[in-house]
């Protein structure tokens, strides 16, 4: 299957300053594609490249097999790109947002699907309120629904909860999963390390590479596990990385020996991997 | 180009101008009050061997062109500093379509300029002039408004912020005040100013502007009526050109 999104070698330089260093990446359609990384790491400069506002130093990007350079109003009709500020005309009320940036697309039928775009991201009453008005959160729901109102194929959202309390990150995460279902590919940003588990893949950027990229159930057996066997009320501690192939090991060494009263198994969860990931990277030596 | 999406432009800033009625009342009241300070200055200055008609309307014009100029640049810097102008493009807008929509919408904002200011000069100054020739003077401040609004747009995409246009209003606008012809005649000037003036659109529109005091029509100096619509014109390719969707 062709990728929705990919990236082959792209390097982008600010002066002495690597954004992004030999990226590869390829994201399958229908999938939510998360780029996980801290401040700087280069996640807003990958989605700019992909949204075509950037051109890469060195290497091609694809969006649906089009560069987002060459290609740019091609890519630009079936992508929606969500800013990470809610970038949107303050004495403009919602509705006339969403519309205004619906219009570009010279869409038919611009008030239903501004309509439906508000009723998706839960905000219909909210319609006929200057933007000003709303909260910071409204405000990031209505940067969404002038991001997919005209049904985009594809969907680069830079870092989408960023300020977004709790409950209204659950919800925007139930619509980026309906989106998914409908076919639409999503490729978000995050710094916010606990959305991984919420993605169908994940990148790990630090200072521009790309320190992993893998499902987030792969990602956990990269996690340590400490497993501690009772035998007897004395505890036996096993270190173990990777432990849903090294537990049955474990399990094996003891023979469910009838003296075993309980086993413990603490394994790392996803944010201490991408903590320990980031930071193992971090303390490596610069092999350049 | 679609006329749809420069339509959309238009009435999305319309729309903003209309709930930023603070803007609208200091953009329309600024101009009547320098107006009004500049009629202060020239009652000080009359005299017998002092006649004012050939300077108050083409002020008059001058401060069109300033508040034009100054206003479409802020307003443009404003979209990009914003990342509206990015989201804009992103969206599907094009340059031509940006542009012309600002275009529109603020003509309309300095055709309302252009006619108080136009009926002030005529109730202080007295101008004693018929329809016909204030529709002509009219004409020439309109298109001074365009020209200037086109020469905003241009200025804007050499700004990365609101602070970096301060510097164009001396380097721009000042220059084509004084070597208009207004303060004094151009072909006086040392002939490097001279090839200056030819480039600054308030030297055309003093020329016209001068013909029609003098009690000529439209037709006196065709030349430089022409100029003013095809500056405008080669200005606004330029702008085109050169508009720039991020900082």
């Amino acid at each position: 299957m062709d990728s929705a999104v990919s990236l082959r070698g792209v390097e982008k330089r600010y002066g002495s300053i690597t954004a992004l260093a030999d990226v590869n990446l390829e994201i399958a359609p229908g999938t939510v594609y998360g780029i996980v990384g801290p401040n700087g790491a280069g996640k807003t400069t990958l989605i700019r490249t992909l949204v075509g506002a950037l051109a890469p130093d060195a290497g091609e990007a694809r969006v649906l097999g089009l560069d987002p350079r060459r290609d740019q109003r091609r890519v630009r009709a079936q992508i929606g790109y969500m800013p990470q500020a809610p970038v949107l005309y303050e004495d403009l009320t919602a509705a006339e947002n969403v519309a205004f940036f619906a219009k570009g697309h010279l869409l038919d039928g611009v008030r239903e699907k501004v309509r439906r775009s508000l009723e998706f991201i839960d905000l219909v009453d909210r319609a006929d309120h200057l933007v000003r008005t709303l909260s910071g959160g409204m405000r990031q729901r209505v940067s969404l629904a002038a991001a997919l109102v005209h049904e985009p194929r594809v969907l680069l959202l830079d870092e989408p909860t960023a300020g977004v309390d709790p409950e209204l990150r659950h919800s925007f995460w139930q619509r980026f999963r309906d989106l998914t279902a409908e076919g639409t590919t999503l490729l978000l940003s995050t710094h916010q390390m606990d959305e991984v588990v919420h993605c169908d893949r994940v990148a790990i950027l630090r200072d521009g590479k790309v320190l992993t990229d893998e499902s987030p159930d792969r990602l956990l057996t990269e996690g340590r596990a400490v497993v501690t066997v009772w035998v007897d009320d004395t505890p036996h501690r096993h270190e173990i990385t990777d432990y849903p192939s090294a537990l049955p090991g474990i399990l094996a060494e003891w023979h469910l020996d009838p003296s075993v009263t309980r086993i413990e198994v603490d394994n790392e969860n996803l944010e201490d991997v991408v903590l320990d990931l980031v930071a193992q990277e971090k303390d490596a030596p610069d092999d350049h | 180009m679609t006329t749809s999406r420069t339509a959309a432009v238009a009435s999305r800033v319309l729309h903003q101008l209309a709930r930023d009625r603070r803007f609208v009342v200091l953009v329309l009241v600024a101009p009547l009050g320098i107006v009004f300070f500049t009629k202060t200055l020239f009652d000080a200055a009359e005299t017998p061997f002092f006649d004012v008609t050939p300077f108050a309307v083409p002020f008059g014009c001058f401060i069109v062109h300033f508040a034009t100029f100054i206003l479409t640049a802020l307003v443009l810097v404003r979209e990009r500093t914003a990342e509206t102008m990015e989201r804009m493009f992103i969206n599907g807008y094009r340059r031509l379509e940006i542009i012309t929509g600002y275009l529109i919408a603020y003509t309309t904002l300095a055709t309302l300029v252009s006619i108080l200011v136009l009926t002030e000069l005529q109730l202080l100054f007295d101008l004693k002039y018929g329809p016909g020739r204030l529709a002509s003077i009219f004409l020439v401040m309109w298109l001074l408004a365009v020209i200037s609004m086109a020469l905003g747009i241009l200025v804007s995409n050499m700004a990365r912020s609101e602070g970096q246009v301060i510097p164009f209003i001396p380097a721009i606008v000042l220059p084509s005040l004084i070597f208009s012809g207004v303060i004094e005649a151009v072909d006086r000037l040392p002939m490097w100013a001279q090839v200056i003036s030819r480039f600054s659109p308030m030297f055309y529109a003093n020329e016209v502007l001068q013909e029609l005091i003098a009690g000529k029509s439209l037709g006196g100096d065709v030349a430089s009526l022409v100029m003013l619509p095809a500056g405008a014109v080669v200005v606004l390719l330029a702008a085109t050109q050169t508009l720039r969707e991020s900082r």
